[in-house]
This record gives C-alpha cells, structure tokens and sequence, in this order.
C-alpha cells in the first residue's frame, strides 16, 4: 500500500510564507511528547478577578505567579505553576501523557492565583466559558492535540480554487470540525500545516461548503456518503536500541514495518550498545534484533506477542 | 478532560425495551484482524473518545462497532441495516422471508470464511444508534456485546490498542497454550448476573457492588449510595449525557472517585466518575448496582476476562520503553 509519507523535515520551508495575525493557537504548544504552556502578558488586555468579577488592566497589579489552570487539573488555581522566563513570560512543560486521551481541553491563566487573563474574541482557539450550563460571557483557551504550527509535520496543499472565500480543512484528527482549521491562501492555491500525533487520520476540504477529497493524494478510502475521504499517515521518528552486545561485528533491526528485511537497516555502535531510528506510523510494530545472525528479541522490552507461525517478537507501540 | 457535552453508553436496559425481536444471522468480518492460529485473534480498535471501537464489514458494508460487555447482545444499526429490521418485524406471520436472508447470507461466509477472522450464527436485535453516529462522528454499524464475547477469554489492551480473543472451551480453558507473553500478574473473581460482569469492591471501607463495561464511558455511581463513600467522590462540574436508547440528556455531577479497592492487591488511583440514578437499570437487569466500571478501569488495568471461569486476569503496563 501507498503510503503518503510526512515528516517534519520536509516542510520547514513553509515558513517562508508569510501569515495573517492569530495564525497560531493561543497559550499552548507541542513539541514532541511535550506540551508546552506558554504565557506573555503583553498578549491579554483583560483581567477579571476571581469571584467579584471586577475588570482590570494589565497594570492594576504586579504579577507574583501565573499558574495554568484547566479542564486537566480540576481548574486548580495553584497546582500548576508556571516558570518565570522574564517579566512577562512564563512556561510550563508537561509531557503529553498527563493528557491521556484525545479529547481537546478547555484551560486559561491565572495570576496570582485570583485574576484570570481573559482571551480574545480575535484568539483563534477560544470557547465560551460556562459554569454549571451557564454562559459566563468571558472565552476559555482550548488546546487541540493536532494544531496549526508552522514546523508542523502535515503540510496541507490545495490547488486552484483561488476565487473561494474559505477552505476549511477537517479530518478525523480533529472530529471532523468545519470551522477550526481554516487554510490559507496563497500564489496558486489554499495552505496549511498541523502539528498532528502520529496515526493514520481520514480528511477532507470544504471549499466554500462543498466538501471534496485532496486530488493529489492517492491514497484514499471511499466513506459513506459513496465518496472519497483522503487518507495521511503521520509517522514518528523512533529509536531502537539494543544494549550490550558490543563484541558483535554486526546487528540488525528487523520488523513488521521493513518487512522483516535481514540487510536492511544496519544498527549504529554506540557506546551503550547499538542504535537505529526509523519512522513508524502509529500502532503496533513486531521487531527484533539480528545478532551476528542470531535473531534475538529486546532484552529490555517485556511486551511481547506471538506471530502467527508461533515465533516471539517484540512489540513497540506508537501513539 | 471532561467535555461540556458527554455522551455515554450504557447500553443495557435499553436493548430490552427497544429491540426488536432477534433471528437475524450475519457475518462479520474484521479486515484488520492479525489472526494467531485457528483459536487466537487479535483485533486492533481505536478510541473515540473514551469507546473502544474495531473497524469490521458485514452484509458489505465497512464500518465500526463498539465493543460492549454491557451489551447482552451483538446490535447492529437500524440506519445502515433497515432490511434486517423489516424483516425482523415480519418474522412472526412470514418465517420463508427470514430462510431466504440466510440462505444469502451463507453464501458471505464461504467467500471470506479462509481469509479473515469471522464472527457468524449469531443472534442480534436491530437499533436506532444514528445519535450516536452524529456525536461521535463515526459511522457505526452495531455494537458487539456479550452473546458474542462469551464464546472467548477476551484481553482488552489499552496499551497496545486491541483485543485478543481465544477459544475456550466449556470450562474457560484456552484451547490455544500459547496466547500471552507478558506475565499475568493478578486476578480477581467476578460473579455473572445473566450478561453483566459484577464484581464486589469497597471506597472507604463501605462495600460495594459494581458491574464492569467496556463501553461506559464514564464510570458511574449511584446517587443513593452510602455517605461514606459519597465522601469519597470529588464534584468538578456538570455534564450532559445521552445513552444508546435515545438522544435523551440529562445532566449529571462528574468528579472524580477516591479509593476505590477490588481486593487486597487490585486497587485504583482517582477514576473519573459521574453520578447518576441506576435505579431503572438494576430494575431491568435484576442487579443491585452501586456502580459501573467503564473505560477508567481498563486504562489503569490491562484486563483479560474469562467469563466460563468468571475471572479477570491483570497485566503490568511496561515500565521501560526504550
């Protein structure tokens, strides 16, 4: 099967096209298996204090603590501190698995533990905060764990279609919403890159309303609707690393995603051991390692299958 | 985490007052199916959100369907399966319609019967699940439930995103020797009131009896439980739920539970649970529930369930990938 194979790297060049203000998601990042929790602010014009609900500047208070504030962490005013970068900025790092599923979170910054900075109508990833079904007439941030970035690892492209006034991209990275991907415009065509985990994710344009597959990915799958959703397969660098064996003139990494190739990919000595990085889509992957001949499997992975001619193999996930 | 609007599945009641009466038999192939030996398959599913679903054809059509031990039995869609439903309804006064589906549908075995993993001879009630579909945003052609799940030893990975079922024979011995590598680490007995897994705990020294399903999104507690354990459930915010039976929502308190514990060794870190009203459902089903365990419990516990020796079985998440 064809796959259409997407890595960082290729796209960097992206950057050079300049961007419409707000093009980022507000607050937040993610860089790898980290989220990053970003806050300045010079980007907030709006303070409301805790319970009385009183409107204040920038300049009405000296900021002790900033503090991220969430749907992840019960709305915890003082749980999660962020560092001070300098006057204005702080940042929080958190892995990605203290987030642990797919759905989007709703958070907002705090300081000094009493004044919350309120985004804007302009802030590209905003919901309508509410409180036990109400409105509370003010935004809260919401984090996406696939994003635009321009480093992103999923470029995107349309041709053509130059007189349309929107291009919405939607997939299944993103539950199929309508209104928060919006591409953008350039020379011969409509652009965007997404930060995107790895998987294989179905998606579709809608150009002006009219939903249509990407025509120039192959790779793609017919849906209910008797049409075509386009199909991406985001891949994730990966190391396998085999400790010891150091006396060995020659080892090999083997598996599901190289077809067990027995030449292939030639493992790196290092002083540990010997190494090799590959890039997986996202699932399951069978490996093992070839040891001057001698197939081995992980010394220090304990997840392990049986393959259906009743051999072990070694089991890395990718998610 | 929690979302404003929440849809949870508890399928159970629900299948007894809408279904429509059963006879249908069907095939259901799973195309991603890595099929071991002729006992042995592994499945692999993705989450929507918190439902374990598995890619799978029937009738051919392609579509998903959520795996559910609190399902009695398989269900398939009424929106993509309408003839199943005319006929079912016609099964009573005109039993030569209902020859003729299986004579077809014998045919749809044979083709696929070599190269996949198959599912057939069974029983399934035809259900509205379009709201569903509409807020998981999926197509879903049924739900696979315990009348189907029973014939195997079922490993439900939340590590490796699938399910691995085995043949067991009438005792819940495995016909295959050799299906787990990784080392079993606990179990835990559980008791079977018809189709519901029920398994006796305690929060806060108060006992407690809960039923455990895969397809409950959150799990659950019942609002008239002991205040001793109440004490134990944080309040966060409320939510909106809807079931399978209808787009019907109300609104409940989610929080998160503390201290809930199985047995002396298997116990849990604070699971996410909503309160809610179990009263109609243990009506229906003849249980006596406190609670339901659902999607937070199969993410702490990597869980084999056997329902011949009504035993769960637990294996560790690695510690160490590289």
């Amino acid at each position: 099967m064809k796959y259409l194979k997407l890595h960082t790297f290729l796209f960097v060049f992206i950057s050079i096209f300049s961007y419409a203000q707000n093009e980022r998601f507000k607050g937040y990042k993610i860089e790898g298996d980290t989220v990053v929790f970003s806050f300045d602010v010079r980007d907030y014009s709006k303070f409301t204090k805790e319970y009385t609900g009183q409107i204040l500047d920038f300049n009405d208070f000296d900021i002790k603590n900033v503090v991220v504030s969430g749907e992840f962490n019960n709305w915890s005013r003082d749980n999660w501190k962020m560092k001070k970068i300098n006057d204005y900025k702080y940042e929080l790092r958190k892995n990605i698995s203290d987030f642990n599923d797919e759905f989007s979170w709703e958070f907002k910054y705090i300081i000094n533990n009493t004044y919350w900075a309120e985004p804007s109508r302009k802030d590209l990833n905003i919901v309508n905060a509410t409180k036990n079904g109400y409105g509370l007439g003010v935004y809260n941030l919401k984090m996406y764990t696939a994003y635009p970035s321009e480093n992103g690892n999923a470029s995107f492209k349309l041709q053509g279609f130059t007189n349309a006034k929107k291009v919405i991209v939607a997939g299944s990275f993103n539950k199929w919403n309508e209104d928060l991907f919006t591409m953008k415009k350039n020379e011969d065509g409509w652009e965007l890159t997404l930060q995107i985990k790895p998987g294989t994710y179905e998606y579709r344009f809608i150009v002006d309303g009219r939903w249509m597959e990407d025509s120039n990915n192959s790779h793609k799958k017919r849906n209910e609707f008797n049409q075509y959703n386009s199909v991406l397969d985001i891949q994730e660098y990966t190391a396998f690393k085999l400790r010891g064996y150091t006396n060995a003139k020659k080892v090999i990494l083997a598996g599901s995603f190289n077809n067990w190739n027995e030449s292939d990919f030639v493992m790196q000595k290092t002083d540990y051991g010997w190494k090799y990085v590959v890039a997986l889509s996202g699932g399951k992957h069978h490996y093992k390692f070839i040891v001057d001949g001698e197939w081995i499997t992980d010394p220090n992975n304990s997840v392990k299958e049986y393959d259906g001619n009743g051999h072990i193999n070694s089991v890395r996930m990718i998610k | 985490m929690l979302r404003f609007y929440f849809t949870i599945l508890c399928i159970t009641f629900s299948t007894h007052l809408l279904s429509a009466s059963n006879g249908i038999r069907n095939t259901i192939v799973f195309p991603k199916a890595e099929v071991i030996n002729e006992y042995t398959t592994r499945i692999p599913f993705k989450l929507v959100d918190h439902l374990i679903v598995i890619e799978a054809e029937i009738s051919n059509k392609k579509g998903n369907f959520i795996i559910d031990t609190g399902s009695e039995t398989l269900i398939l869609n009424k929106v993509h399966f309408p003839e199943f439903y005319e006929h079912q309804r016609k099964q009573s006064n005109a039993s030569g319609v209902l020859q003729s589906v299986e004579n077809s549908y014998e045919k749809y075995i044979k083709e696929f019967a070599l190269e996949n993993f198959k599912i057939y001879n069974k029983v399934s009630d035809v259900i509205d699940l379009s709201h569903i579909e509409i807020a998981k945003k999926i197509q879903l052609l049924g739900v696979i439930g315990y009348n189907i799940l029973k014939d195997y030893e079922i490993f439900i990975d939340l590590y490796l995103h699938q399910i691995t079922l085995t043949k067991v024979d009438t005792f819940g011995e495995k016909l295959d020797k050799n299906v787990y590598l990784e080392k079993i680490v606990d179990s835990l007995d559980f008791k079977l009131k018809n189709h519901t897994i029920v398994i006796n705990g305690t929060v806060n020294d108060q006992n407690i009896t809960f039923s455990l399903d895969t397809a409950a999104e959150f799990n659950q507690i019942n609002k008239s439980i002991n205040k001793k354990v109440l004490q134990q459930f944080k309040p966060m915010k409320r939510l909106l739920l809807s079931g399978v039976a209808s787009d019907r929502k109300i609104e409940v308190l989610a929080g998160k539970l503390y201290r809930v514990k199985l047995s002396e060794t298997v116990y849990f870190g604070p699971m996410y649970t909503v309160l809610t009203n179990l009263s109609k459902m243990n009506d229906a089903f003849g249980t006596d529930l406190d609670g339901i365990l659902g999607y937070e419990f199969f993410i702490q516990k990597r869980t084999i369930i056997n329902y011949q020796k009504k035993k769960l079985y637990f294996i560790n998440y690695p510690y160490n990938q590289q």
